[in-house]
């Protein structure tokens, strides 16, 4: 009955429909009950993927390493878009060193611990390689999604290192796999490679980047729901052109997206929106399709293999890579024990674990169930410690909370005036003002108060209270008074 | 309301030595105390601090404002620095401020308050006025800067 087209398709696509339905609705409550919700869409897939349970075989490791990749860029660009450039200079510096000399210090002491437990040298480096880069998914879930406001200099150390560490742990497992299989030997030529990589991706990032934006400016296009079908294309040649020309693709998209999110481009808060839904939509359909990939009998065959490297990473080698990495920097303690912790693995290590199976390694697969459960392992334990452990350590930063309601501009050109809102604290010179005070430029106008959930209008007499939320009209250069008057805007 | 008349040569420090936030606002509210013994230097500057939480008052150019409510005073308490080398002040242009002024207002004066502030920009925004500030002497010259640019701004 399901035999004739379109029903094969119909069937697929009311499978896949319900799975991501499901992935959507349960991530509520994975968040409250403190599980990272990138796992519960790997579960459900795992579940779904059970041969003996629904009857799906799916075993296509080359079809999953495509969604993955290409989920991964749609992701990076995302967090590249919503990265300002203020976090970009502070914590560039120590990031960079967690992602290059960090990655390759975490896959050796992770293959140290693999040797031990028996494993030849080749599958213990591989199998290092492999989870040495957080992921950037699970990170920004995990520090976006959690509505948990951390210290600036932490969740931008932290995004940042994800957002740069997939290339080198792409380049290694790439390097020890097909050393592997090919019987050659490693050499000086991988960190040769390595820096080749990393300055081409950097170097194009940097053009399609800028070049993004000029295009954006230039194009005038017929309607808002264009924009983001060129700003996805833009992510999917920044990564394409790079990976073809010896450069890291994934470096470049995620620098692409940085520039682009700081310039000046037409439909933003449109385009921001696209994208964030892109990037969910992506997280979801990357983890279910991994997940369809595990075998339940064989992950429990390796589990705890996998629980054990998982323990040691998380104990061990991250933490003493992090403590070395930053000690320049000077970071606090607090601040070097959340960044070890909050080391999250997550799709990364999965898709790259695909890698030694595609190119037919001698027990990959047992190698992808391995990094599999330590993906797991390590995502439920320091997933669902870090809301405690960030209160713990005090590194909730003072955020006020997000309006209840929004007011913006949409525009697909660029304009010269904007719309802002302002958090009234206490401490604000404006706070307890009258509207009629508030000796704002000529050009500059308060629209709306947003007071718990009521909207005011903001007339001269209306005195502005401590919790409310200032919207305000301004042009460019009258930006820095306006911060002066009532504190910091809500959009940094 | 006129800024000269809340300054002195006092409440001047021409050569400022802090060059980062914390001991800028601490240098700055430590000659404010010297000056007025009735106030508590260390209120002063958690009173500072609290504000900057909500982001810089380095609102760029070189130009930093950090001002905050002091409950126990009943008019506007102000002082000015000069930093030659320049502090940190994670100012939103992302260059170093050379001219502070501090500014205190007493509660239930915002818009005293946030007149001042303005006031205060409106004086510095003028680029020669910044550039004669850098160049000026001692205090009085400092002073007399301020008093003449605020004229000037009577005037027109």
């Amino acid at each position: 009955m399901f035999e004739q087209e379109p029903a094969p398709t119909a069937l697929l696509f009311v499978v896949f429909g319900v799975l991501m339905a499901l992935s959507a609705l349960f991530s509520r409550t994975a968040q409250r009950a403190g599980i990272p919700v990138v796992l519960v869409f790997l579960v459900i897939g795992m579940i779904a993927g059970t041969e003996r349970l629904t009857g799906l075989r799916f075993e296509d490791y080359g079809f999953a390493f495509r969604i993955g990749m290409a989920a991964l860029v749609l992701i990076l660009f995302d967090g590249g878009l919503n990265t300002p450039m203020v976090s970009v200079r502070q914590g560039v510096r120590p990031a960079a060193i967690l992602a290059t000399l960090g990655v390759i210090a975490t896959a050796g002491l992770v293959a140290v611990a693999a040797h031990l437990l028996g494993f030849s040298w080749g599958v213990a480096l591989l199998l290092g390689a492999i989870v040495s880069s957080t992921d950037a998914a699970a990170v920004f879930a995990v520090l976006r999604g959690s509505g948990l406001h951390l210290k600036r200099r932490v969740s931008v150390t932290l995004e940042i290192e994800s957002g740069s560490n997939d290339p080198m742990a792409l380049i290694l497992t790439m390097a020890l796999a097909s050393a592997l299989v090919g019987g050659g030997d490693l050499s000086w030529v991988v960190a040769v490679e390595v820096l080749v990589q990393l300055t081409v991706g950097a170097a194009l990032g940097f053009v399609f980047g800028f070049g993004g934006r000029w295009l954006l400016g230039w194009a005038r296009l017929e309607t808002g729901g264009l924009y983001p079908v060129l700003t996805i294309a833009l992510a999917l040649v920044a990564f394409g052109v790079p990976t073809l020309f010896l450069g890291s693709g994934f470096l470049a998209v995620y620098i692409a997206g940085v520039i682009m999110g700081n310039g000046p481009i037409p439909y933003r808060s449109g385009l921001l929106r696209v994208h964030d839904s892109v990037a969910w939509m992506s997280q979801i359909t990357m983890f279910l399709v991994l997940g369809l990939l595990i075998t339940p009998s064989i992950l429990l065959e390796v589990a705890w293999i996998g629980i054990v490297l998982a323990l040691v990473l998380a104990v061990l080698a991250r933490p003493l890579v992090v403590v070395l990495s930053l000690l320049p920097f000077r970071y606090p303690w607090r601040e070097v024990t959340y960044i070890s912790w909050v080391g999250l693995r997550g799709a990364v290590p999965i898709i790259l674990a695909t890698i030694p199976v595609l190119l037919g390694v001698p027990g990959g697969e047992e190698i992808f169930h391995i990094v599999c459960a330590m993906v797991i392992v390590s995502t439920i334990v320091p997933g669902a410690t870090v809301r405690w452990l960030t209160e713990k350590l005090g590194l909730i930063s003072a955020e006020p909370p997000p309006p209840p309601a929004v007011l913006e501009i949409q525009s697909t050109q660029i304009l010269d005036g904007e719309i802002t809102s302002y958090y009234i604290d206490e401490a604000s010179a404006a706070c307890f003002a009258r509207i009629g005070d508030l000796p704002f430029p000529k050009g500059s106008l308060a629209l709306l108060i947003v007071r718990g959930k009521k909207l005011k209008a903001p007339r001269g007499d209306t005195m502005l209270r401590p919790g409310d939320h200032l919207y305000v009209f301004y042009r460019k250069e009258h930006l820095p008074f306006i911060q002066l008057l009532l504190g910091r805007s809500q959009e940094e | 309301m006129a800024i000269r008349d809340l300054l002195n040569e006092d409440v001047i420090v021409s050569d400022m030595t802090a060059r980062d936030k914390k001991s800028a606002i601490i240098e700055l509210c430590h000659r404010l105390s010297e000056r007025r013994p009735d106030l508590d230097q260390g209120r002063m500057v958690s009173v500072l601090l609290n504000r900057e939480r909500l982001g810089s008052t380095g609102i760029g150019q070189g130009i930093a404002i950090p001002h905050g409510k002091l409950p126990e005073i009943d008019s506007l308490v102000t002082g000015f620095g000069r930093s030659r080398e320049g502090v940190d002040f994670a100012s939103m242009d992302d260059s170093p401020a050379h001219i502070f002024f501090v500014l205190f207002a007493p509660a239930g004066a915002a818009r005293t308050h946030l007149d001042a502030l303005a006031r205060i920009s409106q004086i510095l925004q003028d680029e020669k006025v910044r550039q004669m500030l850098m160049e000026a002497e001692g205090p009085g010259d400092i002073l007399k800067v301020i008093d003449d640019a605020e004229k000037r701004l009577e005037v027109s």
